[in-house]
C-alpha cells in the first residue's frame, strides 16, 4: 500500500521540468490561438445575427445592436492578430479579414473629395450602385452582391486598398464615413440607409443590406476556416508544433513584429506623425482605442500563456514566460514588466478615449495631451520588442528573421 | 541550432581574446568612419540650403543646394536608430511613399491656413512629417500639383529649408551620445547590453536598408510585368530616383565593410549592384514601362538582393549576429 502510493508521487514529481519543455509551451500557444480563432466566430456569428436583424427591420435600436455585436466582435479577433508573422497559414488568409486601410469607394458612395489610393482606378467603383461594374477591361454581374463577387473584389486591380471583405468593410456598412476629421464624432450613417422602399436614404438600400449580409457571412466562412486549421489536426497547429524550436520562433516573431514594425510603427507612430486620421485604424467607428488595446492584450497572452475567453473562462498551460525564466530569469522579469507596462499604457489610452477623446482627435495638430498618451503606447511596444530580442537570443532562436539561409543550412558557412 | 550558435560565440569569444583585439573595434570604425560624417555632412548641406533660402527663395536658387541636401541624406537615409528615431525627424526629412498624397493636402492646407504656423518655427516643427523637409520641398521646388500665391508659397520654402536644417544639427548634435552607447555596450548600459547587442542594431539596419532599396524604391517602380509603375519611383520630380538608389548603396556599403572589413563576398556584390546603377541610364526608371528597360531594373534589383544575401551570410555569421525586429515587419 505505502508503495504503490509513493510509487505515483515520484513519477508526479520528477518529469515536471520536463513537462513545460517546448513541445507543452508551443501546445499552449495553439489552445489559445483555437480559443481566440473560436471566440472570433462564435461572436462573429452573433454580429451576423445581428446584421440580419438589421436588413429585416431597419431602425435605431437595430443599427446599435449590429454596432455594438462588430464591437464586441473585435475583442477576441485583435488579440489573434498575434499569431500572425511567423505562420504562413494564419498571413496569407488575414488580409481577407482584416486589411485596412481601405478606399471605401469601392463599396458604397462616399463624399466628395475622399482620399484615396494613388492609382486606384477603383477607388470610386460604388458596387453598391452599380449592378455592372467595369473592371479594367472585364465586365462583372453585380446584380446580386454575394460572397463570391465580394470576394472577387477583393484587392481588384492588384491595390490593396481595395478592401472588399472583412471586419473594415462591415464597418464602414455600419458606421459610414466619419467626416469630422480630427474633431469630434465618428462615422454617422442613418437607418435608414437599409430602410426599403421610399424611406431609403442614399439609394440602393436593399443592395448595401445585401453587401452588409453577404460581408458578413463571408467572415464568419473565414473565421470558422481558421478555427478548424487550429483544431488537433489543423495545419496551423502542425505549424507551430511539429517543430517545437519553429513554433517558439514563431511565437516570439509574432510578438515582436506586432509589437514594432505593425503596431508601434504603421498603426500608431505614423498617424501621430502625419496628424491624418486617414492613417487611423479603426476610423469608421472610432474604435481605435480597443483594437489598439486588445492587440497588446494579445501580445501578453503569448508570452504568459493564458487567454481569458470572452465567457470569462480562462485557457492556460505551460507558458513561454517559463522556459525563458529557465534560461535567464533577469530576461523574463524585465519582459514580463514591459509587456505590464505597455497594458498600463494602453489602458490609459483606451480609457481617455472612452472618456471622450476619441482617437482620431488625439491625432489632431496641437493636442499634446493625446499625442503624449498614444506616444506612451508607442514607447511601451518599442521597449518590449528589445526585450522580446533579448528572449530571442536567451532561448538560442538566433536566425529568427533569415531562416534558410546559407548561415544556418550549412554550419561551415560560419566560419568561412 | 542553439549548439551551433554558442559553438559559434564561444569561437569568437576564444578568437578575440587571442587576437587581443577589442571587441568593439568594428562597432567604433562604424561610428567614426561612417555614421558621424554622414550626419555631420547632412548638417552642413542643410545649413547651406537654409542659407540659400534666405537669400532668394526662388525655386531656381534653391535647388542646387536641395540637391545637395539630398545626396547628403540619401547616403546616411537607411539608418534608423538613435536622434535620427526621435520626434519623427527620419520621416520628416524624407516622407515617401505617401500613397494618399497626405504631404500635398497638409501642404495645400498650410498655404491656405493661418500665416502664423508657417512664420514661427516652433509652430512649423510641429506641422504633419508628410509636408516637411525634402519631400516638401520637392513639391516646392519642381512642378506639382501644389497652388498658392507665390509669397505664400516663397514663405514655405523657407520655412521647410530653415526646419530641415534644425532637424539634421539636432541630429548631428545628439548623435555622439547614442554613438558612445552603441560602442560601449555593457550592463549600465539598458540600450546595449552586449557587443553583440549593438553588432545587431547596426546589422539589422543594413539588412532592412537593401530591402527597403529592393521592395521600395525599386519594386514600387517595378510594379508587376503586366502594370508597370514609373509614377511610383522616388523623387521623379527632382530627378532623383537612380541617383538616391546609387548614393544609398554606397553608404549601405560603407558601413557593412566598416563593421567587417573582411567580407570580400559583400564587397564583390556591392561593386558589382553598384556598377550596374552607375551605367543605368535611367535616372527616374521611367524605363520600366519597356521590356528592355524593365529588365535592367530587375537586373539591379536583383543585385541589390544578392548584396542583402552576401551582408546576411558574410556578416551576419562572421558577427554571430542575425536581423532584429524592424519597421519593416508590419504588413
Amino acid at each position: 500500500m505505502s508503495l504503490r502510493r509513493r510509487f505515483p508521487l515520484v513519477l508526479c514529481l520528477l518529469p515536471a521540468p520536463v513537462l513545460a519543455g517546448p513541445p507543452e509551451v508551443v501546445t499552449t500557444y495553439a489552445d489559445i490561438a483555437l480559443a481566440t480563432y473560436g471566440d472570433s466566430l462564435s461572436t462573429a456569428q452573433a454580429l451576423r445575427r445581428a446584421v440580419g436583424d438589421l436588413v429585416a427591420d431597419p431602425s435605431p435600436e437595430t443599427l446599435a445592436a449590429a454596432r455594438q455585436a462588430w464591437t464586441a466582435a473585435r475583442v477576441p479577433y485583435q488579440q489573434s492578430e498575434v499569431f500572425r508573422f511567423g505562420n504562413p497559414i494564419v498571413d496569407d488568409w488575414e488580409g481577407r479579414v482584416n486589411a485596412w486601410p481601405l478606399d471605401e469607394g469601392l463599396i458604397d458612395y462616399v463624399a466628395e473629395g475622399t482620399p484615396s489610393t494613388e492609382d486606384n482606378e477603383l477607388a470610386q467603383l460604388n458596387v453598391i450602385a452599380n449592378p455592372v461594374l467595369e473592371l479594367g477591361s472585364e465586365t462583372v454581374d453585380a446584380a446580386t452582391i454575394t460572397p463570391h463577387i465580394i470576394r472577387a473584389l477583393h484587392e481588384a486591380g492588384g491595390i490593396e486598398a481595395n478592401v472588399a471583405s472583412g471586419y473594415h468593410a462591415i464597418e464602414f456598412l455600419l458606421w459610414g464615413q466619419d467626416l469630422n476629421g480630427t474633431g469630434p464624432g465618428a462615422g454617422s450613417r442613418p437607418h435608414t440607409d437599409f430602410m426599403a422602399g421610399a424611406g431609403c436614404t442614399n439609394g440602393n438600400c436593399d443592395r448595401r443590406a445585401q453587401y452588409l449580409v453577404a460581408a458578413t457571412d463571408l467572415l464568419v466562412s473565414d473565421l470558422w476556416e481558421m478555427t478548424d486549421n487550429w483544431e488537433t489536426d489543423g495545419p496551423a497547429r502542425a505549424a507551430v508544433t511539429a517543430d517545437p524550436q519553429a513554433g517558439l520562433r514563431a511565437m516570439l516573431t509574432g510578438m515582436g513584429s506586432l509589437s514594432y514594425g505593425e503596431q508601434a510603427g504603421e498603426r500608431m507612430k505614423l498617424g501621430l506623425m502625419l496628424n491624418d486620421p486617414e492613417e487611423e485604424h479603426d476610423c469608421f467607428s472610432d474604435q481605435t482605442h480597443l483594437s489598439h488595446y486588445h492587440d497588446g492584450l494579445g501580445i501578453q497572452n503569448v508570452y504568459l500563456g493564458r487567454y481569458v475567453r470572452v465567457d470569462g473562462s480562462e485557457v492556460a498551460g505551460p507558458s513561454l514566460s517559463g522556459l525563458v525564466a529557465e534560461a535567464d530569469a533577469g530576461v523574463d522579469q524585465a519582459l514580463q514588466a514591459d509587456l505590464a507596462a505597455t497594458m498600463v499604457a494602453l489602458t490609459a489610452l483606451r480609457d481617455k478615449a472612452e472618456a471622450g477623446m476619441a482617437y482620431d482627435q488625439m491625432l489632431a495638430p496641437g493636442n499634446q495631451e493625446g499625442a503624449a498618451i498614444i506616444q506612451a503606447g508607442v514607447d511601451g511596444l518599442v521597449k518590449q520588442a528589445k526585450s522580446i530580442e533579448r528572449a530571442v537570443a536567451a532561448l538560442g532562436l538566433d536566425g529568427i528573421a533569415f531562416e534558410g539561409s546559407d548561415s544556418l543550412d550549412d554550419p561551415n558557412a560560419v566560419f568561412q | 541550432m542553439a549548439p551551433i550558435a554558442l559553438t559559434r560565440m564561444a569561437a569568437l569569444a576564444a578568437l578575440a581574446a587571442l587576437l587581443g583585439t577589442p571587441a568593439t573595434a568594428d562597432l567604433a570604425e562604424a561610428v567614426d568612419q561612417v555614421i558621424t560624417p554622414a550626419y555631420a555632412g547632412l548638417a552642413d548641406a542643410a545649413a547651406d540650403l537654409d542659407d540659400a533660402a534666405r537669400q532668394d527663395c526662388a525655386p531656381a536658387a534653391m535647388r542646387a543646394p536641395f540637391q545637395q541636401a539630398w545626396d547628403a541624406w540619401a547616403r546616411i537615409d537607411f539608418l534608423r536608430l538613435g536622434p535620427v528615431e526621435e520626434q519623427g525627424r527620419s520621416l520628416a526629412i524624407a516622407f515617401w511613399p505617401d500613397p494618399k498624397s497626405s504631404g500635398l493636402r497638409a501642404q495645400q492646407a498650410l498655404v491656405a491656413g493661418d500665416p502664423q504656423v508657417i512664420a514661427d518655427p516652433a509652430l512649423f516643427a510641429q506641422v504633419s512629417v508628410a509636408a516637411r523637409g525634402l519631400s516638401g520641398l520637392e513639391r516646392l521646388l519642381y512642378p506639382s500639383a501644389l497652388t498658392g500665391a507665390e509669397d505664400r508659397l516663397c514663405a514655405l520654402r523657407r520655412a521647410t529649408a530653415a526646419d530641415l536644417a534644425r532637424m539634421t544639427a539636432e541630429i548631428a548634435a545628439e548623435w555622439p551620445a547614442h554613438a558612445a552607447l552603441l560602442t560601449t555596450p555593457g550592463d549600465a548600459n539598458t540600450s546595449y547590453l552586449t557587443t553583440d547587442e549593438a553588432r545587431q542594431a547596426l546589422f539589422t539596419q543594413l539588412v532592412t536598408g537593401l530591402a527597403s532599396l529592393s521592395d521600395g524604391r525599386l519594386g514600387r517602380p517595378l510594379g508587376t510585368f503586366q502594370k508597370p509603375r514609373p509614377e511610383r519611383a522616388e523623387a521623379v520630380a527632382s530627378g532623383r530616383s537612380l541617383r538616391n538608389i546609387r548614393l544609398s548603396l554606397e553608404g549601405l556599403r560603407d558601413l557593412a565593410l566598416a563593421l567587417h572589413p573582411d567580407a570580400p563576398l559583400t564587397k564583390a556584390a556591392f561593386d558589382r549592384a553598384l556598377a550596374l546603377a552607375q551605367d543605368l541610364e535611367d535616372p527616374v526608371l521611367a524605363g520600366v514601362s519597356t521590356p528592355q528597360g524593365r529588365l535592367k531594373v530587375e537586373i539591379l534589383q536583383q543585385a541589390v538582393q544578392s548584396a542583402q544575401a552576401a551582408v546576411e551570410t558574410e556578416i551576419g555569421a562572421a558577427l554571430g549576429v542575425s536581423t532584429g525586429f524592424n519597421a519593416k515587419d508590419g504588413d
